[in-house]
């Protein structure tokens, strides 16, 4: 009986860390890449001023991913590299693609620094997590004898992020990665309100950094 | 002793209202050295007291009061911003100058804040703060004469959660800081009033 409890509440824990996420992940290879140990790169939300851009939460989280676990590869953090390289990777100043780049690297100081600082690549993520519908019905009611919660509320997100690599010692576009992850999230309601949250931008992430390291450090053209 | 008690919850409840409802924020973030060529002149800068310590006070129906103090972080930002534009720079007191407080400098540049702003996200609808810093930028030549006057907008905006709304609008002024100054970094060096006053100031040299 006691056994039975205790897998019934792992059960029950695995469901809501979990939920259901199916994630698909694309590259593209335009130049040959390759890390020495020394090298470093950077992980760039690219900025918009309309209402949707790419999470801080999400290149904080492919930061902590990439810069960890297995194969691990040296980060220069955003903030950093933007201190270091004022005013020319602001929002509105930073280069929109190679051309732009190469023109930047025309300006007193600035290829002396992007060298000090050991930057090869820098990977330019754009992209979001947006709820894509949601449905069902939740009621709580609470009262003097008791109370509780009836019925299944659920919604969909889609998340959908892509990485575009920029190799700073030859001056090219060495590729792009996409992530794409959808998920259900359901809130049942069993007299106490259980979640079931499904996580895509955490799967997109997750899939986008190991993909990432693989593109880097694989010495393919 | 129990209209004491009562009296005290009222105190409390009233004092909780009021600290829930009002913003103080210090705004605080990095200064980075700007990645520019400086022009080979030599400047006095002119920041008023009130550049100095810019406070944006304001009572917004529902979301309470709000004090924001960037004064500080702009005013180390724009020393730090001159000190890379100019080749050499000089605090100097109110435009206009005597001659004799003019001597040694090719020109005066008095840079102010004309108006602060932000949107909370109970106000755009949208989800994040967003600051914008309206500045006024003022060059005058050696002879005390207005070379040129530009007005620049700042901008910046951070994502917002639950529990971090003073911060994200503390980081969103940080970016409309660095926004404002990137582009007097890049587009004042670049303007032809510019260029002809350091021709000028140079003795005719381009």
């Amino acid at each position: 009986m006691n056994l039975t409890v205790r897998m019934l509440a792992a059960l029950c824990v695995i469901a809501i860390l979990s939920g259901c996420v199916s994630s698909r992940i694309e590259q593209s290879r335009t130049a040959r890449t390759g890390m020495s140990s020394e090298d470093a790169l950077v992980i760039l939300g690219r900025a918009s001023y309309n209402d949707r851009e790419t999470e801080a939460s999400f290149t904080e989280c492919l930061n902590e991913a990439v810069g960890e676990g297995r194969d691990p590869l040296r980060l220069v953090s955003e903030i950093e590299f933007k201190d270091l390289m004022y005013p020319w990777f602001e929002p509105r100043t930073a280069p929109a693609n190679v051309d732009e780049l190469v023109k930047l690297f025309a300006q007193p100081g600035v290829r002396d620094q992007i060298e000090a600082s050991q930057v090869r690549y820098i990977a330019w993520i754009n992209g979001d997590t947006i709820t894509t519908g949601k449905g069902g019905s939740l009621a709580c009611t609470l009262s003097t004898v008791g109370g509780g919660c009836f019925g299944v509320s659920f919604w969909e997100q889609d998340a959908s992020y892509e990485a575009s690599i920029w190799d700073l010692e030859n001056m090219t576009s060495a590729g792009a990665i996409s992530a794409d992850a959808t998920g259900t999230s359901y809130l049942a309601g069993v007299i106490l309100p259980i979640p079931l949250v499904a996580r895509p931008g955490n799967a997109a992430c997750k899939a986008l950094a190991t993909q990432l390291k693989e593109f880097l450090l694989t010495e393919e053209s | 002793m129990r209209g004491v008690n009562l009296k005290s919850l009222v105190g409390v409840s009233v004092l909780l209202v009021l600290v829930s409802c009002g913003h103080n924020i210090e705004v605080e973030g990095t200064i980075p050295t700007p990645r520019i060529a400086a022009l080979p002149v030599n400047v006095g800068i002119y920041y008023s007291e009130e550049f100095r310590s810019f406070e944006h006070e304001e009572v917004i129906e529902d979301i309470g009061s709000w004090k924001i103090s960037l004064g500080e972080q702009n005013f180390v930002f724009f020393q730090r911003l001159m000190d890379s534009m100019f080749e050499e720079t000089q605090d100097v007191p109110e435009p206009p100058l005597r001659p004799e407080q003019l001597v040694g400098l090719d020109g005066v540049v008095v840079p102010e804040i004309v108006k602060y702003g932000f949107l909370t996200p109970s106000i755009s609808g949208l989800n994040f703060y967003s600051a914008s810093i309206h500045y006024r930028v003022t060059l005058f030549d050696s002879e005390g004469e207005k070379v040129h006057e530009w007005t620049i907008v700042g901008y910046g905006k951070s994502e917002t959660g639950l529990f971090n709304r003073d911060s994200a609008l503390k980081e969103a002024t940080v970016m409309a800081i660095r926004d404002g100054g990137a582009r007097i970094a890049i587009d004042i060096p670049r303007a032809a009033d510019v260029l002809s006053w350091v021709a000028d100031a140079r003795g005719g040299a381009s």
